[in-house]
């Protein structure tokens, strides 16, 4: 299968299952709100040492945010409950209540929820006030700005970590231009974030290590400087390979965002330096979510 | 299906205690059945058809047309569907109710939403004194819900009140909040003397200056309280009737008390429209 005249290997994506929630900030202005979700998604690129994964979902309007302010959406995603509540509650009290202006509320309602203004009230050292208002609750935290305003609770969902797609390229240059394009795309599907840096992985892994302590580490067989090292995975042209991970709510979201951002890597063709798209395939050591290339491109 | 609708024959001389008349009371249960229920009239029991006509099925939809202010107890302890009264009703209105809808085209006796604990009360016209008020040797007022009363309300609105909202339209009553533990009262128009006496915490938001405030509250100045554009947002979210609230600003003077309790409690004096 080609697309644009890029080879499509007919292979698969493997995912897990995570847990995710879905946190809405907002502020005096979008850039404050921007600033608050930036920190909250700093240093969330992997669950392998970040304990979450998490980035901005979009820009939401004043209408579709609890107090009529601009907010960010962000989704942040966990292997398990315990390290969503850790480290939501965490990351919500040192990133948002410290920027100033900020509020900070639940964007899903589901039954499972994770803490935030139920640990955080106590900074409000007992002038702390609870509201319950259209049945949710929220904490006003009085602070030096004025009020920190946080929900008491989160929605939890099942989710999906791990969706991804690899952009085999002649140099990183024509890689990233290529990836930057397909991230942009990536993006307009609600649902889904790309947690790396710029929504690129430099360094895809592989699960296992020969080192004992490690549970992942450079995936070799893409590797195009150990070509000649290891049992390569990489033809004679291609320089660079990027990966772009997608977690997302369900299969369909991934499904979507999948497709749209390997369409638009393609669109760069073999003239562009792009000569393959690949996927992450584990051996079935990874999860139980497959997601077929080929499949999900016809 | 259509409402269940039960129509008053003749106006009331006594009280008429309609506490059986509630959605969850009368599911399932056949015309022949409810037309047979025993209600207080005065300090007799009489069968429900001697005073009302019943027609429809829907037990979920009810509504008591021609009601008067005898009526007492409507909606008591409900916990889902909708009562609308078509008239006035008397005192306890939706006493102990935990969830559904209800409404009074007409005004209301005193200790409306009294023990309620969720859902919601309309009460189109006035209501007289103690609305979500606890009852003498109750700890607490109303622990949840929303009181939604387009008219005026008479005195100690919310009195000793845990939580939930109480929205007047009008005009309130002296010692507006007295005692509250908690929750939110709001007064869009002139309220009494005296509104928070005794408050321990909770949150009164004033349309207008009172004319007398006690000693025992001290001024915050003026802010922006992002309290308030999260609840105005929230309140004009539930539906048209409460989207008035967009026109409100976040701007307040706060004023906390009462210092004589805990003064954990704040009085916010709306400052400007949008």
């Amino acid at each position: 299968m080609k697309i644009n005249g890029v080879q499509i290997d007919d292979t698969f994506a493997e995912a897990f299952p995570m847990k995710a929630t879905r946190i809405i900030i907002t502020a005096m202005t979008l850039k404050w709100a921007y600033r608050a979700a930036n920190a909250i998604r700093g240093f969330a690129s992997s669950v392998i040492a970040c304990g979450i994964e998490a980035d901005i979902e979009r820009e939401l309007k004043p209408s579709e945010t609890p107090d009529g302010r601009p907010g960010i959406s962000v989704m942040i995603f966990a292997m398990s409950m315990k390290d969503l509540e850790k480290h939501v509650a965490t990351r919500v009290g040192q990133s948002v209540m410290t920027t100033a202006t900020t509020a900070c509320y639940s964007g899903l309602d589901s039954e499972q929820k994770v803490s935030m203004g139920k640990s955080l009230r106590f900074f409000g050292d007992g002038f702390q006030i609870s509201k319950v208002v259209n049945k949710r609750r929220f904490w006003r935290i009085p602070v030096m700005h004025g009020e920190f305003i946080v929900e008491e609770t989160a929605g939890v969902t099942k989710a999906i970590g791990g969706g991804n797609f690899l952009v085999l390229a002649k140099t990183a240059r024509h890689g990233l231009a290529a990836c930057e394009k397909a991230v942009e795309e990536i993006q307009k599907v609600p649902g889904v974030i790309t947690a790396f840096p710029g929504g690129v992985v430099g360094s895809g892994s592989k699960v296992g290590s020969k080192y004992k302590f490690l549970t992942a580490s450079t995936n070799e067989a893409y590797c195009p400087t150990l070509k000649g090292q290891v049992k390569s995975e990489l033809s004679d042209e291609i320089g660079s390979v990027l990966e772009i991970v997608i977690d997302g709510l369900d299969e369909e979201s991934i499904n979507e965002a999948m497709r749209l951002g390997i369409k638009a890597a393609c669109s760069f063709g073999p003239a562009k330096g792009i000569c393959r798209i690949s996927a992450g395939n584990y051996g079935g050591n990874l999860g139980p979510h497959l997601f077929h290339l080929r499949k999900l491109l016809k | 299906m259509s409402a269940l609708v039960f129509t008053l024959k003749n106006q009331p001389e006594f009280t008429l205690d309609v506490t059986p008349l509630t959605p969850e009371n009368l599911e399932g249960k056949t015309l022949a059945k409810i037309k047979n229920l025993k209600i207080i009239y005065g300090n007799k029991s009489v069968k429900l058809d001697t005073l009302f006509t019943v027609k429809g099925t829907d037990s979920s939809q009810i509504i008591i047309e021609k009601s008067t202010d005898k009526l007492i107890n409507a909606g008591h302890g409900m916990t889902k569907g909708s009562i609308t009264i078509e008239g006035d009703a008397g005192d306890f209105l939706g006493q102990g109710m935990k969830n559904g809808t209800l409404t009074v085209i007409g005004n209301a006796g005193s200790w409306a939403g009294n023990a309620m604990s969720g859902g919601r009360i309309n009460i189109n016209g006035n209501a007289r004194d103690y609305v979500g008020a606890g009852l003498p040797g109750d700890s607490f007022g109303m622990s949840n819900g929303l009181i939604n009363i387009k008219g005026n309300a008479g005195d100690r609105v919310g009195d000793r009140m845990r939580r939930g909202i109480i929205i007047i339209h009008g005009k309130s009553g002296n010692y507006c909040g007295s005692r509250i533990h908690a929750g939110t009262i709001i007064v869009l128009d002139k309220v009494g003397k005296l509104p928070g006496e005794g408050m321990r915490r909770g949150t009164i938001i004033l349309a207008k200056k009172p004319t007398h405030l006690s000693a025992t509250f001290k001024s915050c100045g003026n802010l922006k309280m992002q309290f308030l554009r999260l609840l105005f947002t929230q309140l004009a979210s539930i539906d048209e009737e409460l989207s008035l609230f967009n026109k409100y600003g976040p701007e307040a003077h706060r004023f906390s008390g009462d210092l004589a309790r805990n003064g954990k409690g704040e009085l916010l004096i709306l400052q400007h429209y949008k």
